[in-house]
């Protein structure tokens, strides 16, 4: 994970694959997407991270060059994706919020046609059939209509039909929403998988743990605005906000707490009954010092749990309202 | 080109999986054509007992009535009355009748008002083809009160004076009804109903594909599909693709409408050369109006209503219902604004004539001005048009 965390300031690892900047669109007087800019490397999955109308799908369809921007320019290897461009446009995979598939005809049909919209044909189509069917794990189901699918299964097929030309970019729109959470779990390892092997991949979710799990960059977006960016631990350090360390023990605690307070990183240092949360930045390293304090003042540990702040304290920090209702 | 004939090649494979499209396409022309071939052959060996229930009394369900007790009818259609629609369909469930006919009461007020009243037709499982006798007479009664009610209000609009109205009813009322013109006599050879009815009905029910073509638009774009198709091919050709769906169609429903109606029932289209210009013309009319609905409409409902209001009104119009010959001038007139009017003038002209290109020139020229109209204002609009 984290692989852009090195380069700091939220900027890609390698040269973007894609590249967006100030992308504006407009409905009339209502303003829902507002100078958008962002970038994505080959490898890299971006996530956007925002509540319903917040401009999430909007920006995916000006990425595309499904809608005409009001502002703003989308690069992909430097040259301009829009409708007149069809080169462009097939480095890109599209998989639309809804079940984009036809339910009359097969799983391997779908794939067919969307394939051949993008040039392909032949045996080479055959065999990348083939290939995404094994990998949404619907080989078996090859020749099925898609009207008898379950819902997860419509779902992964969705991708694959995103998938089926081999883009360069595969871009995911809320693709979980409405799926139990067995079928969510292996549409994330999917998409995590294909990020692995070097797809650039953007996905956008209002689900915070989405984001956190499977994006190494995510932007968050309110009221078509990108009011911050950048991977988790930036995002969180950039609100100032701590891990808390939660003890339960028994023994002196006002000894081990004032102990507590001289260790390094420590900001703070409540004790309740049986009960001691310290305020610390790095949670996870101050863990076997706390261990160590408590043996040196006697106190017998019985419990420990160890708080981050999240992407949903970020949103909440950066806009006042929480993610979800 | 290429995406535009898969999109194509997709769309006509969906469309004869779907059956409600086949029975719109092929089925029910078809039946209906059998049913007439059946009314208007004069088959000798068919033959229905129809029973009436007159819960209304009034003018018009005596002339319904004395309709179906015509000479013309006398050959094919026996009528018996009942009281109720208990008594009636228990004649029929004892097999002393096949169908039955309920008036409805109100059916003579309604006609004046804007809402007609429905005739129920009954029917028995044991005889399918009896049910359809009755319900297509009872349809083309029906839709001639609308055209009556159509031309009533359309002079009114032309600025016919109000003290004419009830004149104007009583002349639209005395119209022969079709089932009255088994045969009219327009020239060299007679036209048969048939031969009037097969294209009629053949162009009524092509023109469904641009409800269901258009709906399908609406529906693609509430399922994503579209917008998958636009992230690899252009609106225009995409599009296209479903213009050459449409064509597609429409020529084999048209296409197999008069390759059976003239072999095995003898319709008359005027010769194969004639019929396929004609066919073809107004298969393009039809894929003009169809790119016209998904450009004007901006939802999937606006597209339903858009495009049953052109189905019922071009069909009104231009005589699908009515043999138009037979009309009032206004309604001629009118029925020459529309392609399927110039497209069923032209299949009389020619099957009442020498089979000759030469009477298909002026209708075909009117189909042709008429898509070209409708085509040029769907490409103005289309140029401004973003993706539902
Ligand atoms: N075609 C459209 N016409 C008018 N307003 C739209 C259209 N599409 C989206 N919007 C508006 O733009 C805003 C952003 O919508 P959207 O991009 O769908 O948000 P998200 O995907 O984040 O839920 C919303 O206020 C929405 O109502
Ligand atoms: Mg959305």
């Amino acid at each position: 994970m984290d692989r852009a965390a090195a380069d700091g300031e939220g900027e890609p690892a390698r040269a973007p694959l894609l590249a967006c900047s100030g992308l504006v669109k407009r409905f009339g007087d209502r303003v829902a997407v507002d100078g958008v800019s962002f970038a994505i490397a080959p490898g890299e999955t971006y996530g956007l991270l925002g509540p319903n109308g917040a401009g999430k799908t909007t920006t995916i369809r000006l990425v595309c060059g499904l809608l005409a921007r009001d502002g703003g320019e989308v690069l992909l290897d430097g040259r301009p994706v829009d409708r007149a461009h069809a080169d462009t446009r097939s480095a890109i995979g599209f998989v639309p919020q809804e079940v984009a598939l036809y339910p009359d005809l097969s799983a391997a049909e779908n794939l067919r046609f969307f394939g051949r919209l993008y040039g392909m044909g032949g045996a080479d189509l055959d065999q990348r059939v083939a290939e995404v069917l094994d990998l949404v794990d619907l080989a078996d189901r090859a020749g099925d209509r898609v009207d008898t699918f379950s819902g997860g299964m419509k779902r992964r097929l969705n991708i694959g039909a995103g998938l089926v030309h081999r883009p360069r970019l595969l871009v995911l729109d809320e693709p979980t929403v409405g799926v139990d959470p067995q079928s969510r779990h292996a549409i994330l390892e999917r998409v995590q998988a294909l990020g692995s092997q070097g797809m650039a991949v953007l996905y956008t979710t209002h689900y915070m743990e989405e984001a956190e799990r499977i994006c190494d960059r995510v932007g968050i977006v309110d009221r078509g605005r990108l009011v911050a960016e950048g991977t988790r631990r930036e995002l969180v350090a950039h609100i100032a906000e701590h891990d808390h360390v939660k003890l339960s023990a028994t023994g002196d605690l006002a000894a081990f707490a004032e102990a507590c307070r001289a260790a390094e990183g420590v900001s703070q240092v409540d004790v309740g009954a049986g009960e001691v949360d310290v305020v610390v930045d790095d949670g996870r390293r101050f863990l076997p010092r706390v261990v160590e304090v408590a043996e040196r003042c006697g106190v017998a540990i019985s419990g420990i749990e160890v708080t981050e702040p999240d992407l949903e304290a970020v949103f909440l920090h950066l806009t006042g309202t929480a993610l979800r209702e | 080109m290429r995406p535009a004939l898969l999109i194509a090649g997709k769309d006509l494979r969906l469309r004869f999986r779907d059956r409600s499209a086949l029975v719109l396409g092929f089925v029910a022309p078809l039946a209906i054509a059998t049913v007439m071939s059946f009314a208007f052959g004069g088959a000798a060996d068919f033959h229905v007992t129809v029973v009436v229930v007159d819960r209304d009394g009034g003018d018009l369900a005596a002339a319904l009535t004395s309709v179906l007790r015509s000479d013309d009818l006398q050959e094919i259609l026996t009528v018996e009355t009942a009281d109720s629609v208990a008594e009636a369909s228990r004649t029929i469930d004892d097999g002393d009748a096949q169908a039955g006919l309920v008036i409805p009461e109100g059916f003579t007020d309604a006609v004046a008002g804007p809402s007609p009243k429905g005739l129920e037709v009954l029917t028995s499982v044991d005889d399918a083809i009896a049910g359809q006798v009755v319900r297509s007479i009872a349809s083309s009664f029906t839709a001639q009160l609308d055209a009556d009610r159509l031309s009533v209000a359309t002079a009114l609009a032309a600025g016919a004076p109000a003290d004419d109205l009830e004149a104007l009813v009583a002349a639209a009322t005395e119209e022969r009804l079709p089932v009255a013109l088994a045969e009219q006599d327009t020239g060299a050879r007679p036209l048969t109903a048939l031969s009037y009815y097969a294209p009629g009905m053949g162009i009524f029910f092509l023109f469904f594909a641009i409800s269901f073509t258009a709906r399908g638009w609406y529906a693609e774009a509430r399922e994503g599909t579209l917008e998958r198709m636009a992230a690899a091919a252009s609106t225009g050709q995409i599009l296209l693709g479903k213009a050459i769906s449409v064509f597609a169609y429409g020529l084999a429903s048209l296409g197999t409408m008069a390759l059976v109606t003239s072999v095995v029932f003898g319709a008359d289209w005027g010769g194969p050369l004639p019929a396929a210009t004609l066919i073809t013309a107004v298969v393009l009319s039809v894929v003009c109006l169809t790119a016209f609905v998904i450009v004007v409409a901006r939802t999937e409902r606006q597209a339903e209503g858009l495009s049953s209001m052109l189905v019922f009104g071009l069909a009104l119009l231009g005589g699908n219902f009515v043999v138009i010959s037979g009309a009032p001038v206004l309604l001629r007139r009118l029925a020459l604004i529309t392609p399927n009017g110039w497209a069923l003038r032209g299949f009389v002209d020619v099957s009442t004539g020498p089979h000759a290109m030469a009477a298909v020139w002026t209708p075909l020229a009117g189909i042709l001005a008429f898509s070209a109209v409708v085509a040029a204002i769907t490409a103005a609009l289309a140029r401004r048009m973003e993706l539902p």
